[in-house]
């Protein structure tokens, strides 16, 4: 039949390239790394990497990319950890993760060789706070993220410290420049929108999460989210922040269409990109708060974990990989390579970190200031319920209050519900 | 219809159908800071040149080739005898084939992820090619089934019958007489079942994860940052990777139209 | 029946039912069995409960808000997908010249991939500075808009699936004998009379299987509205799959999400038993038979 020779061809196709497996040299321990990829060229961490294999004769590093977005990221690590996979050693988590993978028995304890005294001396409070679980290290901090008010420094005589002075100031950059956005965020129905919303209730003093519950119906929560709602229907933000994520509103702030953003540290470089519209007149300031202190901005980062069931010579060995991947010098190539901001706090007094990348350095204060989301193992399933909940506030499909003790009751639920 | 009506519907469709995708390759030329703004100031190749880095993309494009054209020929081969079957000869459970095919594909994917893992896992063939080619089969045979069923069911009845007295077996009969008329049909399910195969990315994701051997979808979502969307990029990629398919669509267009004068002659 | 007596089918639907029912049926029913548990991965819970996910899903409203908007999805989107395929697969047929050509070049919504097809209409709804804002007035709002934001992840279905319903209503239409319709035209008949009282009937074995498949299809929609909208804003645009797809992978609740993926499979299982009603039980069961 016609389909008999295709056939054959594919089949040898098929085979030539699965066939194409090539194993480690015999007797070496292969450790298997799953990251998301830091920028375009690999080269810098493969160096690292080799640098490791050098200095451990007998491991050989496998590095496996996923996809960069986290959720696809989260459904992964959850099916083949949870299906018992012994595929992969070594692996990245958001910030968010290690207390349900840790709950979930899936990382390994680190506090030997990362005692949890020495990781909250030598790395920053908030991914210290979030990777040390139950007394135990379970994952240490790869890099880290803040979030932060961005203003145009053409616009703005100096970035505002309280609510009213935002809007104040927006109006007025408004007023002057006819088409301009005041101020452009995250509020599309994803975590985005969460940080978003989390930094508001932080900077009236409000904390969301306490004595192991969810907070979310509390009067700092509700003057938080109705603010947000507010920005919209005063006209402040454009009505497509409810669809908006980091990028939607960098590319307008980078365009000259807005005058403030609330974004992470990774727009800076583009911003000052030869490309851009706005390079040479973007500053970049704490968030405001209701009384005037800088605000703290949300925690983002990634962390490095070891898988729990791993054979013990494989996991010794992740272990090693993740503690040289964590080290000083890892920060500064990190920072240098991939403008990504080192977790350790002695980084920042390196004189090496200022000369190469000075912004990363100058964002200092502001990363100490970084403050977690809720740490509990239900923090991702809690997540769903509330991203739906104040998706649909800023909107305008609910009020506030009404979209806030929904958001409650679903937290108390799932979180009741579950042991 | 007319010619004229004709001519005026077709280009109102292309136009529909070219015009969004004519926009992706014009992005892929766009330069990415410019992006925001109503036209690009200049064309650039440098997306070509980021979807390339790595080759990567080369490689998922015959990553994808191989299990399109694999899950196809398997698909096919499964299907038509099957339908020809269901639609020509004697045997209980007709009904149950053809309903539980259906049933089948109307199972949400994602619910079916997790047992697939670990049972490819349990035979071996998590992380491979052939692998995705089990569970793409399966998937996409109920689609083919239905198709050629109402196809062979168009035949003549008499023509199997003739095939018979002439002294064939059934097997023969069926592929010397009826599989060869059945060629349209078979065409359009091979374009359906490599379609699917091709823009499969839940499935991929989940069962692959050595780079070498990733499929188009996957190095597709793979491009992009933690909050980066490098649409630019995202477009380069997607115009490369749609170039080799678009190309073996139409060699499968001239084997339907060849199949079909040959029938025309012969009938 | 038109095949002489004893010959036997059996042989010739095996190797196809083994394919299905290993590696189709396994999966369906560990997910069925799951459904009847509640799992929670993270939290190592895996009890028995019965049927308590069913009764929580039926008193869950944001169920039966997923179930609306993937209900009124699918009506919409299958409807306009035949109304606009019906018209290409007559071009199709009819054109001599340029065919293999002119399908290729309908296909190309298709062969791209569905999430490369969802990010290239969420560039052009971008509401700041997207072709459809610009060009259509209020097209900025579309996203963002509860009430319009479903319609956008419509055109996407439109725009990616006409050619394949186009290609199922071609392979019908060449099924069609040439001499009936030629012969209806001879006797005096308009093209339109002809084609309505000819080719319209004899075409509806091909559009009924169209509307099935693509029903089937346009019930499990994922891809265009995680991509457009992540399923807001305020969950207006949030499908079955998707909050299946959340509540299993999301929130680890293994139980819950497979009991939403089977409550899928029922919904489209009544769609499919609709068919049958609409094809009239006879017809179906000669489908079937």
């Amino acid at each position: 039949m016609r389909l008999r020779a295709p056939a054959i061809v594919l089949l040898a196709l098929l085979g030539a390239v699965a066939a194409c497996r090539s194993g480690p040299p015999a007797g070496t321990t292969r450790v298997v790394l799953r990251y998301q990829p830091l920028g375009p060229d690999a080269g810098p961490l493969r160096q690292l990497v080799a640098e490791f294999e050098r200095a451990n004769p007998g491991v050989s590093v496998e590095l496996q990319a996923f996809p960069n977005a986290t959720d696809l990221a989260h459904q992964l690590l959850v099916t083949s950890l949870g299906a018992g996979a012994q595929d992969l050693d070594a692996f990245v988590l958001d910030v968010v993760w290690v207390a349900e993978f840790a709950r979930a028995g899936w990382l390994a304890d680190l506090s030997d060789v990362a005692p949890p005294e020495r990781v909250r001396a030598e790395f920053l409070d908030g991914p210290a706070e979030a990777v040390i679980q139950g007394g135990r290290t379970r994952a240490l901090p790869w890099f880290v993220d803040v979030g932060l008010l961005y203003y145009r420094t053409d616009l703005v005589a100096e970035p505002p410290r309280t609510y009213e002075a935002l809007e104040a100031a927006a109006r007025a950059a408004m007023a002057r420049a006819p088409g301009l956005a005041g101020y452009v965020w995250q509020g599309r129905e994803y975590e985005g929108l969460s940080c978003n919303f989390f930094e508001a209730v932080w900077g009236r003093g409000g904390s969301a999460y306490a004595d192991g519950r969810f907070r979310l119906d509390t009067p700092e929560a509700r003057a938080a989210l109705a603010w947000l709602r507010g920005l919209v229907d005063g006209g402040i933000s454009p009505r497509s922040v409810a669809v908006a994520a980091e990028e939607d509103a960098r590319r307008a702030f980078q365009e000259g269409r807005a005058a403030f953003m609330r974004n992470w540290p990774y727009a800076w470089p583009l911003l000052e990109d030869p490309a851009s519209r706005v390079r040479g007149r973007v500053g970049v300031a704490p968030l405001p708060s209701a009384s005037g202190a800088p605000g703290p901005g949300a925690l983002g980062g990634w962390q490095l974990g070891v898988a729990a069931r791993a054979p013990p010579a494989r996991r010794a060995a992740a272990t090693r990989l993740v503690v040289h991947l964590t080290s000083p010098e890892a920060n500064l190539v990190l920072a240098r390579a991939y403008g990504r901001n080192p977790a350790r706090r002695a980084s920042y007094r390196d004189p090496r970190l200022a000369a190469a990348n000075p912004f990363v350095a100058r964002l200092f204060p502001l990363l100490e200031r970084a403050r977690p989301r809720p740490v509990t193992p239900y923090y991702v399933m809690i997540g769903d319920a509330l991203q739906g909940e104040l998706s649909a506030a800023v909107s305008g499909l609910r009020t506030p209050a009404e979209a806030l003790r929904r958001a409650q009751a679903q937290a108390d639920e799932i979180a009741g519900a579950a042991p | 219809m007319s010619a004229r009506a004709a001519w005026t519907t077709a280009a109102a469709y292309l136009a529909f159908f070219l015009l969004p995708f004519g926009w992706l390759v014009l992005t892929s030329l766009w330069p990415d800071a410019e992006l925001a703004r109503a036209l690009p100031s200049r064309l650039t190749l440098e997306n070509y040149a980021a979807a390339l880095r790595g080759g990567g993309l080369a490689r998922a494009v015959a990553n994808s080739l191989a299990v399109g054209t694999a899950t196809t020929a398997v698909a096919l081969a499964l299907a038509a005898p099957a339908a020809f079957a269901v639609a020509r000869l004697e045997f209980r459970g007709r009904g149950l084939l053809l309903g539980g095919a259906l049933a089948i594909s109307m199972f949400p994917p994602i619910a079916t992820a997790s047992p697939l893992y670990v049972g490819l896992r349990a035979v071996g063939l998590l992380d491979t090619l052939p692998g995705l080619v089990v569970p793409y089969t399966s998937f996409s045979l109920p689609l083919a089934l239905w198709l050629l069923t109402s196809t062979f069911r168009a035949l003549p009845g008499e023509l199997y019958r003739a095939a018979r007295v002439d002294g064939c077996t059934p097997f023969g009969a069926f592929r010397r007489v009826l599989l060869p008329l059945a060629a349209p049909g078979l065409a359009t399910s091979a374009l359906l079942v490599f379609a699917f195969a091709w823009n499969e990315l839940l499935y991929a994701i989940t069962f692959i994860s050595t780079p070498a051997r990733r499929t188009v979808p996957m190095a597709l979502a793979l491009f992009g940052g933690e909050f980066r969307d490098p649409f630019v990029v995202l477009a380069a990629a997607s115009t490369l990777a749609t170039v080799p398919v678009v190309l073996v669509a139409v060699v499968f267009q001239r084997r339907v139209v060849a199949g079909l004068t040959a029938g025309a002659v012969k009938g | 029946m038109s095949a002489p007596r004893g010959d036997r089918g059996g042989l010739f639907a095996a190797p196809a039912a083994a394919a299905l029912a290993v590696v189709a049926l396994a999966p369906l029913a560990a997910t069925a069995w799951l459904s009847l548990r509640r799992r929670v991965l993270v939290f190592g819970v895996d009890e028995w409960i019965g049927l308590a996910n069913y009764r929580a899903i039926v008193h869950d409203a944001r169920f039966w808000n997923a179930l609306g908007n993937t209900a009124y999805f699918t009506a919409v989107a299958v409807a306009v997908e035949l109304v606009l395929a019906l018209p290409l697969a007559l071009v199709l047929h009819r054109a001599s010249r340029g065919r293999g050509a002119l399908r290729a070049a309908v296909l190309v919504p298709w062969i791209l991939p569905t999430v490369v097809a969802a990010k290239l209409w969420a560039l052009l709804f971008q509401p700041d500075w997207g072709l459809v804002a610009r060009l259509v007035p209020g097209g900025g709002a579309v996203l963002a808009s509860p009430r319009l934001a479903l319609h956008a992840a419509i055109l996407v279905d439109v725009w990616k699936t006409t050619p394949f319903v186009a290609l199922l209503l071609l392979a019908g239409l060449q099924a069609i004998p040439e001499d009936l319709s030629r012969a209806a035209r001879v006797d005096g008949a308009s093209a339109w009379r002809a084609f309505r009282s000819v080719t319209l009937p004899l075409l509806r074995p091909a559009i009924l299987l169209a509307v099935l498949f693509r029903s089937l299809d346009a019930f499990r929609v994922f891809d265009a509205v995680l991509v457009l909208t992540d399923g807001g804003p305020g969950h207006t645009t949030e499908s079955l799959s998707l909050y299946a797809h959340k509540t299993l992978l999301r929130a680890g609740s293994f139980g819950l999400g497979s009991a939403l993926s089977l409550v899928t499979f029922l919904c489209t299982l009544a769609i499919g038993l609709a068919w049958l009603r609409a094809v009239g039980a006879r017809r179906g069961r000669e489908a079937l038979r």
